[in-house]
Order: structure tokens, then sequence, then C-alpha cells
């Protein structure tokens, strides 16, 4: 039982991280209509931009963070400006051009670090107890930053100007663009968010675990199959499907057989696209 | 009576048609070019060092498995990114049955097929009725949920590493290079013709309208799924096809690395971008050049300045920029950009003949102008269809 406790407060906090990661990917998809299936490959860049930041400056977590966010951040900028806005009517080439940008930045790393794993510093050191399981402070720092950025990503998306016309976007960009809404700028935005989340997301990853050249591939398929499940381009969906997916894989690695690690939520979202093809709180959208 | 001899008269000029169809002189140019390539591939040997005979051998299985990708990917527009299923579905299948039954390769090539067809059916029938990106996404999951059953049954599977090298067809050694080339040239040349002749049928062209709009193709009254399936189904037959004899050959081996991994699944694609989606052709002569392309690279000594390592080393990240330059500059990949290239220098080389006739008949001092004035309308007539097949 404390055994079932300790992996029920796991996959809460590790949940918490997917959907960060699965947040961006989703307002990409909903704003945009296209997949960035370098998602993942800027979840390494952000634990390897942590990582190297640490180590050229000596510096703690804040410096980690803040590097990880300057530098996904402007690799979505960059990404976007230079690749996405060409082909931007055109969803298959640039799911295309983001896997072949995605293989090109892993095996960059695979070539530079080799297939060993680094650790990068944890947000808080030490070691709780609750009611008889031990848990790291780090993953309650995860929990909690995850929690900050879900709750501040929602209020901007439906409290602020630019969140209406970020929905704006995402409903009609014709529309948008009528009553002046520069839709341009808004995919931009996404793209350079996106990338952030994905960023504090990598290096969270790293704290938690190790980084490595092919960190970033387990999360993408993850959040790629929660936003599946959550229902394409929304936020709300992309959370739930987070929960689903992160429960069912914290679950099945410890209780099950640790081997089955990444299996079973992948054929638990097959399963549910049988079921329910547009998501739990998808709306239909077809992309070609 | 009237009836027999019209039957006999449409069957007489049914296959009248057909040899002159069969004539290479009543070819347009770019046939006569494609026949041109494989005569010069079915000598080829007779130059080659038996390693060079091996590599180009490669080449033919990587240009199978792009236009594995391109009968599905390239014509019906539904993005498969785990390619690399179909080909280790037919080398599994084939190497296991070999292995634990001593079949001969030849039963269990076929029977790989039979193997990577099933699995097409279960990934096609679920999602390609389906539209949007979920077809993208369990093609993407599907080699990795295949790669963890490699692991968790390894005893069996061989793990992450795969299995021992099954035995050769025919009894190949590694030193048959020259009979390897022509078993896997003619493995190409089959496969190039079936593909062709299904993507050139009217079954090709409902691929092709499915990649523009399915709507379109259901308000004709043809169910697209339909021929989504049947397209995926072909593509995994000829992927399972290569794959099994690619494992049963000198040039293969039945591992995750050279059939399954991520990276092998984007170099499909990536072979397929730089030829030419949608055509076959293209993604063949792509694939052949991205195996060559590594093979110069490797021989090559240039160090790669801010890394430190060899040009070899990063080969993948060198076909990465190709193809995204390839992407922004010949969005069409390299074959369709050689045919509208070829048009226009023909059109220009016509405009030229024609101002010779008749600079004769007129003043020299019209010519300048008229000369520009033919090659626009040369342009015009013959450049700007540069989509047609």
């Amino acid at each position: 039982m404390v055994n079932g406790l300790a992996i029920a407060i796991q996959a809460a906090m590790l949940s918490a991280l997917y959907a960060v990661v699965s947040i961006g990917f989703t307002l990409i998809f909903g704003v945009g209509g296209v997949l960035n299936l370098a998602h993942g490959a800027t979840i390494t860049i952000g634990a390897f931009a942590g990582f190297y930041a640490v180590s050229a400056f000596d510096g703690g977590v804040f410096v980690a963070v803040t590097a990880a966010v300057l530098v996904s951040g402007a690799f979505g900028g960059v990404l976007y400006l230079g690749l996405i806005r060409p082909f931007r009517d055109d969803p298959t080439i640039i799911m295309i051009l983001t896997l072949i940008v995605a293989i090109a930045i892993e095996y960059l790393f695979l070539v530079v670090e080799g297939t060993s794993a680094y650790t990068v510093p944890q947000l808080v050191a030490g070691t709780t107890t609750v009611m008889g399981a031990s848990v790291p402070y780090n993953l309650v720092a995860i929990f909690v930053a995850s929690w900050l950025i879900i709750g501040a990503v929602f209020y901007w998306v439906n409290r602020t100007d630019t969140g209406r016309a970020i929905i704006a976007t995402s409903m009609d960009s014709k529309g948008a663009f009528l009553v002046g809404i520069d839709s341009d700028r808004i995919n931009l935005l996404m793209w350079v968010v996106a990338s952030i989340l994905a960023g504090i997301a990598g290096y969270f990853f790293g704290s938690y675990l190790t980084i490595g050249w092919s960190m970033g591939r387990t999360p993408l398929i993850l959040s790629f199959a929660i936003v599946i499940l959550g229902g394409l381009g929304s936020v709300r969906g992309s959370v739930i499907g987070a929960y689903l997916i992160g429960s069912i894989e914290v679950v099945t690695t410890n209780v099950i057989n640790p081997q089955l690690q990444g299996l079973a939520p992948l054929v638990a979202v097959i399963v549910i696209l049988l079921v329910r093809p547009s998501g739990l709180y998808g709306k239909e959208i077809d992309i070609g | 009576m009237t009836d027999r001899t019209n039957t006999e008269r449409v069957r007489s000029i049914d296959r009248t048609t057909f040899f002159e169809w069969l004539d290479p002189r009543t070819k347009p140019a770019r046939h006569k070019f494609g026949l041109i390539g494989l005569g010069f591939l079915a000598v080829l040997p007779t130059v080659l060092t038996p390693l060079q005979a091996l590599t180009v051998a490669s080449a033919f299985f990587m240009a199978l498995f792009a236009m594995s990708w391109d009968a599905v990917s390239g014509y019906t527009g539904q993005i498969s990114l785990g390619h690399g299923v179909f080909f280790t579905a037919g080398g599994y299948t084939s190497t296991l049955l070999n292995l634990e039954f001593g079949l001969d390769p030849l039963l269990t090539i076929p029977l790989g097929v039979v193997v990577a067809v099933l699995a097409g059916l279960l990934i096609g029938i679920p999602t390609l009725r389906l539209r949007g990106p979920y077809f993208a996404l369990v093609t993407l999951i599907a080699p990795l949920i295949l790669l963890r059953i490699f692991v968790v049954y390894s005893d069996i599977l061989g793990g992450a590493t795969g299995l021992p090298r099954p035995d050769q067809l025919f009894g190949l050694q590694a030193g048959d290079a020259i009979v390897t080339y022509y078993v896997a040239f003619g493995l190409f040349v089959v496969v190039l013709i079936v593909l062709l002749a299904v993507t050139r049928s009217d079954a090709g062209a409902v691929f092709t309208a499915i990649r523009q709009s399915e709507d379109a193709v259901s308000s004709a009254g043809l169910n697209p799924a339909k021929f989504k399936i049947f397209a995926f189904t072909l593509s995994a037959a000829v992927g399972g096809l290569a794959g099994a004899a690619f494992v049963h050959l000198p040039v293969g081996s039945p591992t995750p690395s050279s059939l399954l991994t991520l990276f092998v699944n984007v170099e499909i694609i990536i072979a397929a971008m730089i030829g030419g989606v949608g055509t076959i052709v293209g993604a063949a002569i792509g694939g052949m050049i991205l195996v060559l392309l590594r093979e110069f690279l490797s021989n090559l000594a240039v160090t790669v300045p801010v890394l430190g390592v060899s040009l070899a080393e990063v080969d993948t990240i060198v076909f990465a920029i190709v193809t995204i330059g390839i992407v922004y500059y010949y969005p069409d990949g390299l074959l369709r950009s050689t045919i509208t290239l070829g048009r226009r220098i023909r059109a220009w080389g016509a405009s030229k003949s024609n101002d010779r006739s008749r600079l004769s008949r007129r003043q020299p001092r019209e010519t300048a102008a008229t000369s520009e004035e033919t090659v626009n309308e040369g342009n015009q007539k013959h450049g700007g269809n540069g989509n047609e097949r």
C-alpha cells in the first residue's frame, strides 16, 4: 500500500511535466494546424542548454533554467521563421521537415556528446517522507513548477487579449485577420512559447532522470499520444490526457515490468483511437 | 459475324498498339533516358570492383525501401513515419523461419511478404479510415512498440542488437558480388515495373486525387479509405519483400539498426524527398543517391571544423541539410526539376533552330527581338507543365 502511494505520487507529479510538454505541442497544432515533431528535440536542447550553462558559468539551477528558456525559445523562433513559415500551408511538408530537423539535432548531440547520460543539478535536493512513502523534493518542485506553468498558460490563453487573439486565430485565421490579428505573429509567438515550455520541461526531465542525446524521444511520442487522446488543439484535453497517459506509464513500469516503459501508453492510445477517433475534447480537424 | 470481325479488329489494334507501346522509339524523352539509365545499370558491374558492386547493390535496396514508402506516402499523402515496420516484418519473419525451422530462403521470403501485408492491414485498417494525423502517429509508434517487443523477448527476437545472419539466398557468399548485384537489380526492376504499372493506372490517379482532396474522391463515388488501404498494403508488400530479400543477401542483416530504427525510417523519407515524392522513379533515384553519397562522404578525408569529427560521421546531418535545401529550392524533387530543365533546354534549342531558319528570310536587325520572343513562347509552351508525369 505504501508502495502504491509512492507510485500514485510519482504519477501525479510526472504527469504534470508531461502536461507542460503536451500543451506546447497542442498550442502549435491548434493555432497553426501543423505538427511539430521537433518538439522532442527542443526538450533535448533545453536540457543541454541548462547542462552547458551550469558547467560554463558554474551557476545553479536558476542559471540553468534561464539558459534552457532562452536557448529553446530562440530555437523555436528560428525554426518557425526559417523553416516553418515558408511552408505553413503544407502541414505534410512541415511534419516531414520537423522530423528531419529533430533527427539532425539528435544526431548532432550523439556525435558531440556520445551515448553517455549526464546529470544536471536538481531543483531542490533532499527527500521527504509522506505517510511512509519517500518523495524527493526535486519531484515536488517539478510538480509545483509545472502546475504554475500550466496555470499561467491557462490564464494567458483564456484571460488576456493575446490569448483571445490566439483563440481567434485557431478558430479561423482569415476571420482573425479581418479583425486585425496578425496570424503570422501569433504563430511565431506559439512556436517560441511552445519551445520554451519544452525547454523547461527538458531541464526538469534531466533533473529527475538524466540527459542524453535521445532523451526527447519518449516525451515527444507520449505528448503526441497525449494530445491525440485529449483532442488536438485542446489545452484542457492535454492536461487530462497527460494525467491518463502519465498514470498508465508510471503504473505499468512500476507494477508490471520496467521493460514495458513507453509501451503501455502507446497501446492505450491505439485502443482509444479505435473507440473515439477525435479524442476526448477534440474538434474534428482535417490536416490532410 | 460483324461482332466477331469487330472484336478481331479491336484485338489486332490492341496488339499493334501494345507492340508500338513497347517500342522505345515511341516514348517521350524522359522515358528514353530512364531506359538508358536502366541499361547502364545492367552493364555497370563490368567496370565495378566487387566492393563497389556490393555498394550499388545496397543502393538498390535503399531505392526499394524508398519506392515502397513513396507508393503510399508520396501518392496518397498519408505520411508513414515508420515504414521500417514492414522491412522488419519481412526480414525478421524470413530470418526466423530460416533459423528456427531451416526453411529455404526462397520459401521464407514470400512468407515474410505475407506477414508484412498482414502488418499493413493491422495498421492500415484502423487508422486510414480516420482523417488527420492519426496515421502518422500510429506509424511513428509502431516501430517503437516492435522494438520494445524485441527487447522484452530478446531470447528469441535478438533484442536491440538483432538476429544472427540467416542462410543466404542461392547460397551466396560475401565474395559473390556480381550475382548479389544482379539479384538486387532484378528485384529493383521487377518492383519498379509493378509500382509504375499500379501508380500509372486508374488506381494511381485515385491515389493522387486522395492527396489533393479526399472529399473530391468521395463525391466521385469512390471510397478513399479503400484506396488508401490498397496503397498501404501494396507498399507493405513491397517493403516486406525488400526487407526479406535484404537479410538473405551479403549486403543486409536482420538488425533493428538496418531495418527498423527512427534513423532508417527518416532516411527513407529523405531519399524520397531528394528524388521527388509521388513519382516512384524519383524515390528510386533518391535512394540510390543517398547510399552513393554516403559512400562518397566516407571516402572524403574532410574534418568538420567545430565538431572535430570526419564528415562521414555526420552524414545524417549532411543529408538533412541537403534535404531541407532541396525542399526549399526544388520542392518537387530532383527528378521533376530535371525533367522541367530538360524541357526548357529543348524548347530553347527548338527556338534557336527556328531563328536560324528565319534568319535567312529576315533582315538581321530584327533577329534579337524575335529570338527573345520565341524563347518566351517556348517556355510557356513546354516549361510550364513540370508536374505532368
